[in-house]
């Protein structure tokens, strides 16, 4: 079908190469040498009306506002897609001068001052007609209380497969996560998270959603963002939190100037008021960690609830350990700042 | 008279991608359409014609998915069309687009969610929706009630029509008709001689089926021949298992008695599942308007347990075709109430007899 697809656009393909495949979710990217140079073709997953705005995000961020984000390579007759089989495919330009940031402070540092920058940048944009709106800006409670339901679904599985390694240590740490999402979803029902999102969703733009040390890189001119297909409307400072913890974590420990100089970093290129730098604290206190590695639980349990995952278990609670802490001594850095 | 009934925006009809709404549509129509000249204005499909007429109903399929697209096709189509009376199904937002293209029709409404509800209209719109339609009815007392206590001005105009369900294809097993279809399909996944508890409905987790799953290791202890079956379509799909999907799977997989999920089952063969069970179960822990399948059940002459939630409890009459879960987040309240039905089982081969008939009143109107 790739193939097919292709016909559709004016250069000529010389190789072909598959990149990636999400065979669970069935999306698929090619690198292709072609007569007009390197470019990429996608295939995107998601419905065709989701992926329309993503598409249409792209093209604000490259044509409106001149983003490092690879453009969009047009058809013949001038579309930004092809719909084959149900789903929408692309072509974009290969940057091909980028390479990974180094994996230390600095490297981090880049990535959350170009997240910034993507966040700014993003502000405005508003979807073609045909697309549906992707926002997740006031679904951050309905996500909490997910979190903590999910924290039951945990409990019973464990008990049902009582038998297996890992199920005894699951148990026994269970409370204290659940505990914790519990007290998060307090903290952001006290907090001016629903002033925050009235605000809407062009005035806060767009989170990127998979950000991370791959999906930003640094090329000759400045920080490159790419694979924006799962973008959405969102208070920015998601993709950050993210971003801090999945760094924490590789770290095996919180530290107070990684997470210090990230945030700075970010609030650099894209200001952060007092108001969002406490519903940030507020996401940097739920499970993330935990929750984002346990769930899998659900699919085989029979299979995960293995010794390795006693010793995964062991390590989130002992890098959990080390955040609270670190959450102590930075959630009053913003007091006093001018609210934006 | 010459009637337009407009779908929604998300499905078509007939029913060919299933859907409540579109069921319900091609339900009611050969009864309307011996009194009325009936156009269905819906969205198109690939599987379906643009315009096509069957059995003097005529089919008219425009572009939808989203709402702004749809909601253009439609005035486009009224500009063009005229109607004395035009029926819009769950779309409150489509009133005064719809008055606006046709200032002389009368407009009516049906509900069957919380389209009226503020996150899904603007409240000024709503009231002005509120003026323009003669009537609005509603699937269930509490789909009325949640609009009346929003918006009291409607009062008036709001009455409940309960659904139906076509009592020629819903049976009980003991049915002349359905007795071999019974067997053939309990023989075939191994539940003869089973007492089949029978759950029915999208597997997400605010349809609960994870409840009656962590019920069922207490009431295997206490009755030795149960078997759970799951109709439900995503049990299978390999391509995005929501972890919902995958949790249920995982506890199934654990309990003590035979479990049969079926996967998709096409609409056109779902009554055969209903007259292959003894026990029905809907396990609702949201405000469900009121589910379709409860009609189902009593068609097919099953007990019913049900939650309290919605309007779901609204077709229920205590002990005489079945029972309530007051608190349906607590797998053990499904354990009593499972447990008072097979505990009685001559008690509940008398609620499927008086079950069996009450589908037929809710059809007629005459509740």
């Amino acid at each position: 079908m790739a193939l097919e697809v292709l016909e559709h656009y004016g250069f000529s393909v010389q190789d072909i190469q598959v990149v990636t495949t999400k065979p669970d979710k069935g999306g698929s990217i090619w690198k292709m040498e072609t007569s007009s140079g390197p470019k990429s073709l996608k295939l995107l997953h998601r419905r065709p009306t989701r992926s329309m705005f993503s598409l249409g995000a792209q093209e604000y961020l490259v044509n409106v506002k001149e983003a490092r984000v690879p453009p969009i390579v047009k058809t013949k007759d001038g579309r930004d897609y092809v719909e084959a089989g149900g789903k929408l495919w692309f072509v974009a330009e290969w940057i091909e001068s980028l390479t990974p940031v180094s994996k230390d402070l600095e490297g981090a540092k880049h990535l959350c001052n170009a997240l910034g920058e993507f966040h700014l940048l993003s502000k405005g944009y508003v979807p073609p007609q045909q697309a549906e709106v992707a926002s997740r800006l006031y679904k951050w409670p309905a996500t909490y209380e997910k979190v903590i339901n999910k924290m039951d679904w945990f409990r019973n599985i464990a008990n049902a497969y009582e038998e297996m390694p890992a199920s005894p240590h699951l148990l026994n740490v269970l409370d204290q996560f659940e505990e914790q999402a519990k007290r998060s979803l307090e903290k952001l029902n006290e907090s001016s998270y629903l002033e925050l999102a009235q605000r809407g969703n062009e005035y806060w733009g767009l989170v990127h959603q998979d950000y991370g040390w791959s999906n930003g890189q640094m090329g000759s001119n400045g920080m490159w963002i790419i694979d924006l297909d799962g973008v959405a409307y969102d208070l920015p400072i998601r993709d950050l939190r993210k971003l801090i913890t999945g760094t924490m974590a590789d770290l095996y420990r919180w530290d107070t100037t990684w997470v210090r100089e990230m945030i700075k970093s970010y609030h650099e290129a894209n200001p952060i008021s007092s108001q969002l730098y406490d519903i940030l604290m507020i996401d940097l206190s739920g499970p993330n960690e935990f929750y984002k590695n346990i769930k899998e639980v659900l699919y085989e349990p029979e299979l995960f609830l293995n010794d390795q995952t006693t010793t995964m278990i062991q390590t989130i609670v002992d890098t959990d350990q080390t955040k609270w802490p670190v959450l102590e001594e930075i959630k009053d850095d913003w007091k006093g700042i001018e609210q934006t | 008279m010459k009637i337009l009934m407009i779908c929604t925006e998300k499905l078509p009809v007939p029913p060919v991608l299933g859907g409540a709404i579109q069921t319900y549509i091609s339900g009611i129509l050969p009864h309307l359409s011996k009194a009325h000249d009936i156009t269905v204005l819906g969205i198109n499909d690939p599987s379906l014609p643009d315009q096509e007429t069957i059995d003097g109903n005529r089919y008219v399929r425009v572009p939808g998915k989203i709402f702004e697209v749809y909601r253009e096709e439609v005035i486009s189509y009224l500009e063009a069309n005229h109607f004395d009376l035009i029926h819009i199904f769950n779309r409150p937002r489509l009133v005064l687009p719809v008055r606006k293209a046709a200032p002389n029709s009368k407009i009516t409404l049906s509900m069957h969610n919380d389209m009226f509800n503020p996150e899904k209209i603007n409240p000024e719109e709503a009231k002005a929706a509120i003026d323009e339609v003669t009537n609005i009815v509603t699937v269930s007392d509490y789909i009325g009630n949640v609009i009346k206590s929003l918006y009291p001005q409607a009062s008036s105009k709001i009455r409940t029509i309960y659904s139906g369900v076509d009592t020629n294809r819903f049976l009980p097993g003991s049915h002349s008709k359905m007795q071999k279809i019974r067997n053939e399909l309990r023989k075939a996944n191994g539940l003869e001689n089973k007492t089949v508890i029978l759950f029915a409905g999208r597997l997400s987790s605010n349809k609960g089926v994870d409840r009656l799953i962590r019920a069922l290791p207490e009431l295997s202890s206490k009755f030795k021949d149960l078997a759970l079956v799951i109709v439900g379509s995503k049990w299978f799909s390999q391509n995005d298992v929501t972890d919902y999907v995958a949790y249920v799977r995982a506890l199934a997989k654990k309990l003590p008695i035979p479990v049969v999920s079926t996967g998709f089952v096409a609409p056109s063969e779902i009554q055969n599942w209903f007259a292959a069970a003894d026990l029905f179960v809907c396990t609702s822990i949201w405000q469900e308007p009121l589910a379709r399948v409860h009609y189902e059940a009593m068609a097919a002459g099953l007990p019913i347990v049900t939650t309290a939630r919605g309007g779901n409890p609204e077709v229920i009459r205590i002990r005489e075709n079945g029972l309530v879960v007051e608190n349906p987040e607590d797998p053990g309240c499904f354990t009593e109430k499972i447990t008072e039905i097979l505990s009685n089982r001559s008690l509940m081969k008398k609620w499927a007899k008086e079950a069996g008939n009450l589908p037929l009143a809710y059809m007629n109107g005459i509740e």
